[in-house]
């Protein structure tokens, strides 16, 4: 079979991060990656080469404009918008990773592997509406991930989070496989546009059925966003997994779900007008109810990860709210969220790491007195956590800012009203972090534990949680950029909603 | 210098961030070079924006104004603008500034680069929310002001520092996140973030939409204000923060509250604002005469201030809910002379402070004998306080107690009258504390605070306090120095408002002689004339 330079224009940029997997794992056949450093950073190099490479591909068919597309495959803007978030996701956490392992004496290049397969499978997940395309990326994505969380072995309770993780995740896979399944039965196509089409000219778009299939398909995609009440196997998969991961993660799973649900719900199953409209109304219920959940649980964390994982599960909420307004514009405040929140979460996740606060040792009381011995990294802090808070001047603020207007302008006022308490309500528990690094002294206890340990050494995670402040402080004054020139061109030329 | 000459506002709203963020960079041992270079540079400000927005009152004032950008199909402008109704304000607060640098120069013991960075920040947050002609990017200094000063009383507050400072924030932000829903919802209607527009539409909405409106307007400035029963947040962070912190709490940041009145609420819903003036009056009377109550029972001197904060900002609201010339310049006017005789009184009570270790009324006592000089300056700012002639404070009571009572509004006299009380009160509980504090028997207990009183002011200090004195009698004597310019602003603010018909007889000569003035371009000085002759027939 020979591929057109169109075909492998769009299967160039998936190959490159699998490609990677793949040459990685055999480089430690001969050597002993745990004693050997070279050879570790030669794991390390491998990989951020395959993203940094996949990274200039898709940004150079950005900038040339190309969308070309491999049978099912379409990389269009959305796609490469997709790509591009991942991408940056996974330079991030391969950066701070490298700190990481190496705090917690458990370097192994194979997690790399899993993690670029990972990268691979969400951007075939948010490139397609065929459905077994579909199925393909969300399993190639989720099964590297489930291992991911579990990699530090020598911790009993990351196999645990590890496990709870993939058991609840293999029963939402099943799901919205069932849901797939009963959607191809009645329509006979897997592809999901046409599959509308079909229903809607056989008058079955309001047949129970349909309705389920969609709703088992919105639960597969809602248990990735961790919206409540699919949520549970959050805090615990956060906590177990290391800083890196988790913040992975939190940011790339999160987005790549949103962007597919944008892609399927709201796109490919519009002809069903009705379908969308239940669904519309469901997610409306599970926005309220994720909001409330996820920030008033996160106020009684003590726990810096949990916290972050609650955290998390909130601002899903908040992206789920634009999914209620439904409008071009909120989906386009919703895109420019989720790259504000890769910065803020995939840096406040650094943060730890940064801090050299490894395993269990993330408690409030562990940060206590740390801004002040490690400025840089304070003040970056407090840019994630009033980012997260979303106080202006800084880009957190101008997310909730777009879609809250839309909420408003589509007559959601009460939405909007209860977004805004919710996110005071969150504004208690992130200056609870910026408490204890700046307000509280650490004990005497733990001072004199301090100076017992090694200093920490973490450059390439403070590198890495710099760029992303700077990311974050970026995004409050380049905002337009970011949302017309970015956002907005992925949603017009990607997905055909014009304005 | 030729964007100099085009900017000059951006500049003093900005200028003050970047050093502020220059110090942040200064690593922590050089915190005393941190500290002059901070004094300086606010200095420098304060200089530049005496002789860039004086001599400017005479025309429309300064702006700027250029599109910034567009999201999601709202435009938002880049309006910056000094007119009448802001130039004092934000003179006060480039001056204020430095002067709270100077004045609490060795209060803090740790941290004074990151201080002084964190006060610079504070002071373009404020001189951005004072000039900002764009509701959103009001909105942004707004809320971006709170990070500094939280940070400012969480870091070098008292004991219960972090209550006070998360409490200071959550408070703020609970108000300002249901108006932003507000202001959303009223930007779709306009189409964008221009007051004027935003104006129009408003008057086109329903009623009741209106009246929603006004009341998610007037709680996000009433918390700051703070209005009775929105000012608990203000007693702990007052007391929690430390000198500098309480100086331009009380000195800038409540006047951000009124001005917000002023400046936005009332013009954009003149009918709602009319239509609840009765119950933001009441509200202020409450807070004027309880305020003071409780003022009356503090053993802490700076909870005293504090408390008296409330009841002196209640009249500033009351004036604004007279709905007359003389009210709302008396407002005006209140809004300066509490920012310079509370201002003055907090740095007092550090200075004070600083030599005892303690602030408890019950651990001073004869004072007098053993600070002279400081008891001289703590006289005159207790008496401008408490409102004697000669002294600012009694102008602008004074004015807003005249302007209530002939409001023709039904409730106007009985409030006057109540309102006075509050007068009566502030004397009570000003010199009963000063009473306690500086005269009597000198304290001779180890433990007491006179015992470790042992050196007078010194130079820097007396240089502190010597420009709030003259202030303090320039505005009590010559009070049209600082309303003049507010004047026509505030008449064309009530003529829009349609203030009831009965109000002439204060109103009329002073739109006669506006008008009379437009004409023939004569200063705005002329048309303060009418509302000083008011005061004295």
């Amino acid at each position: 079979m020979s591929l057109t330079p169109s075909q492998w224009a769009a299967l160039l940029p998936l190959i490159l991060p699998a490609l990677g997997a793949c040459l990685i794992p055999l480089m430690a056949l001969d050597k002993d990656q745990t004693s050997v450093k070279w050879i570790r950073a030669a794991m390390y190099g491998t990989a951020l080469l395959a993203v940094g490479a996949s990274f200039w591909y898709l940004t150079d068919l950005w900038t040339t404009g190309a969308q070309p597309s491999f049978f099912q495959l379409h990389l269009d803007r959305l796609a490469q918008f997709t790509g591009i978030f991942v991408l940056v996701a996974a330079a991030l956490t391969i950066l701070e990773s490298w700190d990481h392992f190496h705090q917690e004496g458990w370097v192994k290049g194979e997690t790399l592997s899993l993690l670029l397969f990972s990268v691979t499978g969400m951007m075939l997940f948010a490139s397609t509406t065929h459905f077994v395309t579909l199925f393909l990326g969300l399993e190639l994505f989720s099964i590297p991930l489930y291992a991911m969380v579990g990699t530090v072995r020598t911790r009993s309770e990351s196999a645990e989070g590890g496990m709870k993780y993939f058991l609840t995740g293999a029963v939402a896979s099943s799901c919205f496989l069932m849901g797939g399944v009963l959607i191809y039965g009645l329509s006979g196509t897997l592809d999901l546009a046409s599959a509308a089409f079909t229903l809607k000219s056989q008058g079955l778009a309001l047949d129970p059925m349909v309705l389920v299939g969609a709703a088992l398909m919105l639960l597969g995609f809602l248990f990735k966003v961790s919206a409540v009440p699919f949520h549970q196997w959050t805090p615990d998969a956060y906590e177990a997994s290391p800083h890196p991961i988790a913040g992975f993660m939190s940011v790339a799973t999160k987005g790549v779900a949103f962007i597919a649900l944008l892609r399927i719900f709201p796109g490919s199953l519009a002809p069903l007008g009705a379908v969308g409209v239940k669904m519309q109304a469901v997610m409306a219920v599970l926005a309220v109810v994720t909001l409330v959940v996820g920030n008033l649980t996160a106020l009684v964390q003590t726990n810096v990860k949990r916290m972050l994982a609650y955290s998390s599960i909130s601002h899903a909420g908040y992206l789920m709210l634009a999914f209620v307004a439904g409008t071009p514009a909120a989906f386009d405040g919703m895109l420019y969220y989720l790259v504000i929140y890769l910065a803020m979460n995939m840096g406040a996740f650094g943060l730890l790491t940064a801090f050299g606060l490894v395993g269990g040792q993330t408690t409030f009381e562990d940060l206590r007195g740390l801004g002040w011995k490690r400025p840089a990294m304070g003040v970056a802090a407090a840019i994630f956590m009033l980012s997260l808070a979303g106080i202006p001047p800084l880009g957190g603020f101008y997310g909730k800012y777009m879609i809250f207007r839309e909420l408003v302008g589509t007559g959601h006022v009460g939405m909007a009203i209860l977004g805004v308490l919710a996110s005071l309500v969150s504004a208690y528990y992130y200056l609870r972090f910026l408490v204890a690094l700046f307000l509280q002294a650490p004990s005497a206890e733990a001072e004199r534990l301090a100076s017992d340990r090694p200093a920490v050494h973490a450059p390439l995670a403070g590198a890495a949680v710099l760029v992303c402040a700077v990311i974050v402080l970026a995004g409050g004054f380049l905002q337009t950029f970011l949302a017309d020139g970015f956002a907005r061109r992925a949603l017009v030329e990607g997905l055909g909603l014009i304005r | 210098m030729t964007w100099l000459n085009s900017h000059p506002l951006t500049f003093l709203v900005f200028a003050p961030a970047i050093l502020g963020a220059l110090i942040l960079a200064l690593p922590h041992a050089l915190g005393r070079l941190s500290r002059m270079l901070g004094f300086m540079g606010a200095l420098a400000i304060f200089a530049l924006s005496l002789a860039w927005l004086l001599g400017h009152h005479g025309g429309g004032g300064v702006a700027e104004r250029t599109p910034w950008f567009t999201l999601v199909g709202l435009p938002v402008d880049y309006a910056l603008t000094v007119d009448g109704l802001n130039l004092w304000l934000v003179l006060l607060t480039t001056f204020l500034v430095p002067l709270t640098m100077l004045g609490t120069w060795n209060s803090l013991k740790d941290r004074i680069g990151t201080f002084a960075a964190m006060f610079l920040l504070l002071e373009t947050g404020m001189l951005g929310a004072l000039m900002a002609q764009d509701l959103f990017f009001f909105y942004l200094f707004w809320e971006a002001m709170l990070i500094p000063m939280y940070f400012m009383i969480g870091i070098w507050g008292g004991d219960e520092r972090r209550y006070a400072a998360t409490k200071f924030f959550l408070f703020t932000l609970s108000g300002s996140l249901l108006w932003l829903v507000a202001l959303l919802y009223l930007a779709n209607k306009a189409g964008g973030f221009n007051p004027l527009l935003m104006g129009q539409a408003a008057a086109l909405l329903p009623l009741g939409a209106q009246h929603w409106l006004f009341i998610a307007f007037a709680v996000a400035f009433a918390i700051k204000v703070p209005l009775f029963p929105l000012h608990t947040w203000l007693p702990d962070a007052h007391t929690q923060a430390p000198t500098a912190g309480s100086v331009i709490l009380a000195g800038v940041l409540l006047k951000l509250g009124g001005y917000g009145f002023i400046r936005f609420a009332i013009p954009i819903f003149p009918e709602a604002a009319m239509h609840y003036a009765k119950v933001i009056a009441l509200l202020s009377v409450i807070a004027i005469v309880y305020g003071a109550l409780v003022a009356m029972v503090q053993r802490d001197i700076k909870k005293l201030v504090a408390y008296s904060s409330v009841s002196h900002m209640g009249f500033v609201m009351l004036g604004l809910a007279s709905f007359t010339v003389i009210g709302t310049q008396g407002a005006m006017l209140q809004m300066l002379n509490h920012g310079i005789s509370t201002g003055a009184l907090f740095l007092l009570v550090g200075m004070l402070y600083d030599r005892a270790h303690t602030r408890m009324i019950a651990d001073f006592g004869g004072v007098a004998v053993k600070m002279p000089v400081f008891t001289a300056f703590f006289f005159i700012v207790t008496l401008s306080s408490i409102g004697l002639p000669l002294t600012n404070g009694f102008v602008g009571e004074f004015w807003i107690l005249n302007g209530t009572f002939l409001s023709g509004f039904g409730w106007g006299r009985l409030y006057a009258c109540l309102a006075t009380s509050g007068v009566l009160l502030g004397a009570v509980y000003m010199l009963w504390m000063f009473k306690r504090v500086f005269w009597g028997p000198e304290n001779k207990d180890e433990d007491s605070g006179t015992h470790h009183l042992h050196a007078d002011l010194n130079a820097r200090e007396i240089a502190v306090l010597l420009p709030i004195v003259v202030l303090i009698f320039w505005m009590g004597v010559h009070p049209r120095t600082f309303v003049a310019v507010s004047e026509a602003p505030v008449v064309a603010l009530l003529q829009d408002a349609k203030a009831p018909a009965i109000r002439p007889f204060v109103l009329k000569p002073a739109v006669h002689e506006a008008e009379a003035a437009e004409g023939t371009h004569a200063t705005p000085e002329a048309s303060a004339e009418p509302a000083a002759q008011e005061v004295h027939r």
